[in-house]
């Protein structure tokens, strides 16, 4: 397991994590570019938290974002290990600090995708006046008129 | 003739606790390169001086250090080109022999990691094996490589893995790989594609800025890369 660890990303071979960092690479830049083109000239005006939400919700949004969310991981942890391959010599420190880097790729790419399919339009205004609601129901159940 | 100063680093591991540097002054011929400049200080100032040397003109590979922070060879660097102060270094990235001469053995291994030399099984042909103009030209200027070492001992990845294959050796490689004449890419594979192979290449570019012989090794190691890639595929 170890042994194993200590050999991901550039380690034995390296080709194929050279070639999926190059594609990681391209699939980047494509997405920032639709992202620019989306948020910033298409979109016909303000930058609203509903207009927003609305067009990440939906299915075709999704799906391009759990794309970038992969690729910039892939591309990170990749980057991060390669760094680490090039500082860090004795097995034990770099096995570590390998598995942390994926591991904390891993939980980034957790809490992404849950964020990502979870999204709703608007959800966020929705649960902000809930909770203004709330604090208006609390302040007048103390007998302050508003 | 006018007198120049150059400061050079001294160090003999087996009397001296740290290196340090001592300074010369020395009149110059105005067509002296540095390696003429050091042979003065050696034959006629101070004989303790070490540094290898064997050609003087450029085409051996043995004289090459660190001149004003930059990798070259002291056998063909002109004097007149350069300003003030002569500041020379050995070779980074090597343990240090004594004064400029470093063990080059790292070097070596790594070049003969990637069989530098001639692969084909096939049987002999009646005459030579031909090669046209244009196949010729497939392999680039990396036959004109020198095996100074100056690459190699400018690369970071180089400095933070020694047993990195290193630019010299890439370059090696790929004047076989794209040899039309070479069938040992099978053999070579192994060594290329390698953690401490091609793919530690960061495209630094520093072995190109170093290179005495104006040649591309960044460049050649991406085709190279490319290469092993359709070859993997
Ligand atoms: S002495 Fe041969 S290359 Fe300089």
């Amino acid at each position: 397991m170890l042994k194993m660890l200590a050999r991901t990303g550039t380690g034995s071979g390296g080709s194929n994590a050279w070639v999926l960092q190059r594609i990681s690479g391209l699939l980047l830049v494509v997405a920032l570019f639709l992202h620019y083109l989306f948020l910033h000239f298409l979109n016909g005006g303000d930058v609203t938290w509903n207009e927003v939400t609305t067009r990440l919700a939906s299915p075709l949004f999704k799906t391009i974002d759990l794309i970038f969310l992969v690729s910039v991981l892939f591309h990170a942890g990749q980057g991060l290990v390669i760094n680490i391959h090039d500082y860090i010599h004795r097995p034990a420190p770099r096995v570590i600090l390998v598995s942390l880097a994926w591991l904390l790729m891993i939980v980034l790419l957790i809490t992404g995708t849950v964020t990502i399919v979870t999204l709703e339009p608007g959800f966020l205004q929705e649960m902000q006046m809930g909770q203004a609601a709330g604090v208006i129901d609390a302040i007048q159940s103390q007998g302050v008129a508003l | 003739m006018p007198k120049r100063t150059f400061k050079i680093f001294r160090f003999n591991p087996e009397t001296d606790s740290k290196p340090s540097y001592k300074t010369y002054d020395v009149e110059c011929e105005g067509w002296w390169t540095v390696l003429d400049a050091l042979n003065e200080i050696k034959w006629f100032v101070d004989g303790t001086v070490t540094y290898r040397r064997s050609c003087r003109h450029g085409i051996c590979g043995s004289c090459a250090m660190m001149i004003n922070g930059k990798n070259d060879l002291a056998c063909e660097l002109q004097i007149k080109t350069l300003k003030g102060t002569i500041t020379v270094d050995p070779l980074p990235g090597f343990e240090i022999y004594r004064d400029l001469a470093v063990n080059m053995d790292p070097f070596y291994a790594a070049l003969k990691r990637v069989k530098p030399w001639l692969i084909n099984n096939d049987p002999y042909p009646s005459k030579e094996r031909i090669q046209s103009p244009e196949e010729f030209k497939l392999m680039g200027d990396s036959i004109a490589c020198i095996l100074c070492a100056a690459c190699t001992s400018s690369c970071p990845s180089f400095w933070s893995d020694e047993q990195y294959l290193g630019p010299a050796a890439l370059l090696k490689a790929y004047r076989y790989t794209f040899d039309t004449r070479d069938k040992g890419l099978g053999d070579r594979i192994d060594a290329l594609d390698n953690k401490h192979g091609l793919w530690r290449c960061h495209k630094i570019t520093n072995c190109y800025h170093a290179c005495p012989k104006h040649l591309n090794p960044t460049e050649q190691i991406s085709k190279l890369q490319r290469r092993i890639i359709e070859e993997k595929m």
